[in-house]
């Protein structure tokens, strides 16, 4: 799975929400702790294969986002560009 | 009973928002404090909520959705975050102590201004002539005395024009009469959940546009590591574990509002509140504040007695089975704009459930009382 770093639970759900009324399936979670310096996170995870779809959709609905990873094998993220 | 007290709390409430409240207490833990299901389940009520208030409300977004204790707690936060001591606010003369009492402990120096009971454009007068330099201007939308409709979206068009941010008070217009946050302008929308929202005591909600300034600090669920509240809303404002009971509540009676209809709501409660007046006026000895202009008022109307004090009328009324209040009803600026500052007034506030015929038949008791003396 592909992960959008949110700002805060209400914006993983705004963000979740946008993308499911454009038809991508989206999780709410936790944010991997290695992945957020600041404390409690949340995040949206979404597949690799409609990760690009999400951003445009996230744009378009002026929903902001923070730092965006790909879960590899293993379970090591790695940061990826928007 | 006859139940006439919906303007502190409507006690009658839709089947659905007692059923959400026992569902939230069974199912669902906190937003925000886990990633497990009771938690998620949680955060998707408060979620939906804030989602569905943003609508029916037209707020900018779900984010700038605050859940609140009561609407005092959502005007203090407003206040604490637009006035600083010595800033001249401009308020109507039918305020409710939620906001002079905040005001007063702020220091700010209030500018009342003033204007006859039911009388729009004396009201929009003496805000247009107080605006200009004002630090920020705070109406209630319905006097929660009278029931007199304030002129807010002119109000509101005024401030706009003066560069002043407009605080709305919705404590007694919310979930009856249209509130648009968009519309108005306003800076913040401050508004109960228990009372026209039909949710349970202890629900609130501040709809916000932009920069606050949190009162409370604590717990959020969110960038843990800083001691400093999180910017963002709602987080900003929310420290604490959330009422979700409350909130699931407050989200069942919104969808029944919705699905009843907001016009159908404001039309019945003005139907009762004319046959309450109907029957009361002409009564010797009885003095009745309704204005003949039917949007004038909503569905709230104050008496006051000649030969029987406020609260002995009220408590005679109540020992026949008919629940109204009495005295200066936290708002003593309106009782002195109205005259009635002495004595105070008994005021009756209706809700969608009450009936017709309960309202028949309270006019007709509390006439009997006044007629008796």
């Amino acid at each position: 799975m592909n992960i959008i770093m949110c700002r805060s639970l209400t914006y993983a759900q705004r963000a979740s929400s946008a993308l499911e009324r454009a038809g991508i399936t989206a999780m709410v979670a936790r944010a991997p702790q290695e992945l957020t310096n600041r404390g409690c996170g949340y995040c949206v995870k979404v597949s690799p294969r409609r990760f690009t779809d999400a951003l445009a959709v996230l744009r378009r609905a002026g929903v902001p986002h923070g730092r965006l990873f790909r879960e590899e094998p293993g379970g090591r993220y790695v940061e990826v560009a928007g | 009973m006859i139940y006439l007290d919906s303007a502190a709390t409507s006690m009658l409430k839709p089947r659905e928002v007692g059923e959400a409240v026992v569902r939230a207490m069974r199912t669902m833990a906190s937003p925000g404090r886990g990633g497990h299901a009771p938690a998620m389940l949680a955060a998707e009520t408060a979620y939906r909520c804030r989602e569905e208030l943003a609508g029916f409300f037209n707020a900018p977004g779900s984010e700038n959705v605050v859940f609140t204790m009561n609407a005092t707690h959502g005007l203090n936060i407003a206040l604490a975050t637009l006035v600083e001591r010595g800033d001249r606010v401009v308020i109507s003369g039918y305020e409710h102590n939620a906001v002079t009492r905040p005001l007063h402990m702020l220091g700010a120096r209030v500018d009342v201004a003033a204007a006859p009971l039911f009388d729009s454009g004396a009201t929009l007068e003496e805000f247009r002539k107080r605006l200009p330099g004002a630090k920020c201007c705070v109406c209630t939308h319905v006097s929660n005395v009278f029931g007199a409709v304030m002129p807010v979206y002119e109000i509101a068009a005024l401030c706009a024009e003066q560069g002043v941010p407009f605080v709305l008070d919705a404590s007694q217009s919310a979930g009856v009469l249209g509130v648009d946050m968009e519309r108005l302008g306003a800076e913040f929308v401050a508004m109960p959940g228990h009372k026209g929202l039909l949710g349970p005591q202890g629900t609130g909600v501040l709809l916000c546009r932009g920069a606050v300034k949190p009162i409370m600090a604590g717990g959020t669920g969110s960038d843990s590591r800083s001691q400093s509240m999180p910017e963002t809303l709602p987080d900003a404002l929310e420290a604490g574990t959330h009422n979700i009971p409350g909130i699931a509540g407050m989200l069942a009676g919104l969808r029944w509002i919705k699905r009843r209809g907001l016009g159908a709501i404001e039309r019945h409660e003005r139907r009762l509140k004319d046959v309450l007046a109907g029957r009361l006026e002409g009564t010797p000895g009885l003095e009745v504040f309704s204005s003949a202009e039917p949007s004038a008022q909503a569905g709230v109307l104050s008496v006051r007695s000649a030969c029987i004090g406020s609260e002995e009328l009220a408590e005679a009324l109540a020992e026949r089975g008919v629940a109204v209040r009495a005295g200066l009803h936290c708002a003593p600026l309106a009782h002195m704009s109205a005259g009635t500052i002495e004595e105070g007034t008994v005021r009756l506030s209706l809700s969608p459930f009450n009936t017709e015929r309960e309202a028949a038949s309270a006019a007709e008791i509390l006439k009997k009382l006044v007629m008796e003396r």
